[in-house]
């Protein structure tokens, strides 16, 4: 039996990122100073508060830490301006001749450049993590992480090609990258757990997507054992999913290249 | 170089639209720090010294001095990349002085969005006065010269080690760590931010010198804008000579 087009797209481009250390390097080295610096930050605040913010521990804020920066530092943060400039060039076009569903392709095969990244920046966070603040403060909760950052993972990509979906119309979505980024960062939980904002800003963080794409993992990570978080992910991903195949669609069907 | 600057700002200018949706793009990512700093002291109230108020003007110093770089210089932070794509190539035509040109040679209309935003936020949270004012100006001038020079030593490293991924690495590390109160850190970290990633005189050191200014911490900065902006020449100098291009013909 054939195997399906969007699990080739998966495989290839997960072996294309591992055959090219020098991108993975950089992010791993990056990650590595991000997590760690902002992890410093809510270790030090914590301690010099008593031990604990928001029921947040020391350990607690260190795990969170290195696992919301993992789920974000896997990605390539420019993939909303990449996927729009290839909208709006028309490179897009060449792909609607593949019979595979493009935003599925596309979302295949970021899904496998980034997975190696991911499980790259797991394995250096859970060291780092661990050398700083000992070990997961639930294993448990920590285990559930790992599947909850891939969900993490696929749910970004699946947003952030609904976003860039958005150059069918508009012809140049590159600084929308910024914004929705941004919006990960806060609303996502991935410079602090969510409990950190105030109780109005915080129900509405919940009731957002962004939070499946970094508080979900960290949350359990930090022990917290929320399996319904996983059930929470999933419902996610399906909208978000959903939500790029329509927006590809209907632009597929406007699209015009000029040119050869 | 006026000349070539002007150029790259008409450049920047020519689509008006995407100009300034690109500066105010720029605008919003910084206000969404300052959300962070704000939400952060409201639960901490101060962190060794470091309070809402003290972070906001680190911040104003670093997009300031930043923005300027890495706006008005931008190909700063890309010096590594044109190394290796014989992007400079070009510019070893021309009768100027080669990195004085490469750096004027591109303005980055969203890094300008970090420059105004650096100047609203001190005028809004910097309690400006004449004195105040004048020591923020100079001292995001002298921020900038050192973030500058950092970048093209960093980048010029690709001249010996051709494709290198040091210079993006140098890029983000000294840019987050410029974001942070520098007294969270502490032993080697701190050492090495006060000297081969000189994040604490891109932000902390000119904003600490607004609030309290001290002479002697004062000619420690522009020492050391100076010594990192005689370095940026001489490594990418000594690096031009071992440069063999690429032999793709470019537009620098």
């Amino acid at each position: 039996m054939r195997e399906p087009w969007p699990l080739v797209a998966l495989r290839s481009s997960a072996m294309r990122a591992l055959r090219d250390p020098g991108p993975l390097a950089v992010s791993l080295g990056f990650y590595a100073i991000v997590a760690t610096v902002l992890a410093t930050l809510w270790r030090i605040a914590a301690t010099a508060h008593g031990g604990a913010i928001v029921g947040y521990s020391s350990a607690q804020f260190v795990w969170y830490i290195y696992t919301s920066e993992a789920a974000v530092s896997a990605l390539n943060p420019r993939q909303i301006e990449l996927t729009g400039d290839d909208i709006a060039s028309g490179a897009v076009a060449v792909e609607l001749l593949r019979p595979a569903s493009v935003v599925g392709m596309r979302i295949a095969s970021e899904l496998g450049r980034s997975l190696p990244r991911l499980f790259a920046c797991i394995a250096t966070g859970a060291v780092l993590a661990t050398l700083s603040a000992g070990a997961a403060p639930r294993p448990a909760a920590a285990l559930l992480a790992v599947p909850s950052l891939v969900l993490a993972v696929a749910c970004n990509l699946a947003a952030q090609h609904a976003f860039a979906g958005a150059a069918f119309w508009i012809r140049d979505a590159r600084s929308t990258w910024f914004l929705y980024q941004k919006l990960v960062f806060i609303l996502g939980g991935m410079l602090m757990p969510l409990q950190v904002l105030p109780g109005w800003l915080h129900a509405l963080a919940g009731a957002l997507p962004f939070m499946a794409m970094a508080y979900a993992p960290a949350r359990l990570a930090s022990g917290h054992l929320d399996p319904q978080l996983l059930v929470v992910q999933l419902a996610w991903l399906a909208v978000l999913a959903g939500a790029a195949a329509a927006v590809f669609g209907a632009g597929e069907r406007r699209l015009q290249v000029v040119g050869g | 170089m006026p000349t070539v600057l002007r150029t790259a700002a008409a450049e920047a200018r020519a689509n008006q639209g995407a100009f300034w949706t690109q500066v105010a793009a720029m605008a919003i990512n910084d206000i969404v720090w300052v959300i962070f700093w704000v939400l952060f002291f409201h639960r901490v109230g101060t962190l060794r010294g470091w309070d809402r108020s003290r972070v906001l003007l680190l911040f104003a110093v670093l997009t300031t001095g930043g923005g300027l770089v890495l706006g008005v210089t931008a190909n700063a932070r890309r010096i590594g990349q044109l190394i290796t794509d014989g992007g400079i190539d070009a510019a070893l035509a021309l009768p100027v002085s080669p990195l004085p040109y490469l750096l004027a040679r591109r303005v980055d209309a969203v890094n300008l969005g970090d420059f105004v935003f650096g100047l609203g936020l001190f005028a809004l949270a910097g309690g400006p006065t004449p004195e105040r004012t004048l020591v923020y100006v100079i001292g995001s001038l002298a921020a900038a010269v050192v973030l500058g020079s950092f970048l093209v030593i960093v980048g010029s490293l690709s001249f010996l080690a051709g494709r290198s991924e040091a210079g993006d690495l140098g890029f983000h590390a000294i840019i987050l760590l410029s974001s942070y109160p520098v007294d969270i850190f502490g032993g080697v970290t701190k050492l090495v931010l006060y000297t081969a990633v000189p994040a604490a005189f891109v932000a902390a050191v000119p904003a600490r010198l607004v609030n309290h200014f001290d002479p002697l911490l004062a000619l420690a900065l522009l020492t050391v804008a100076a010594t990192f902006g005689m370095g940026a020449w001489t490594v990418f100098t000594l690096g031009l000579r071992r440069y063999t291009s690429s032999a793709i013909w470019t537009r620098a």
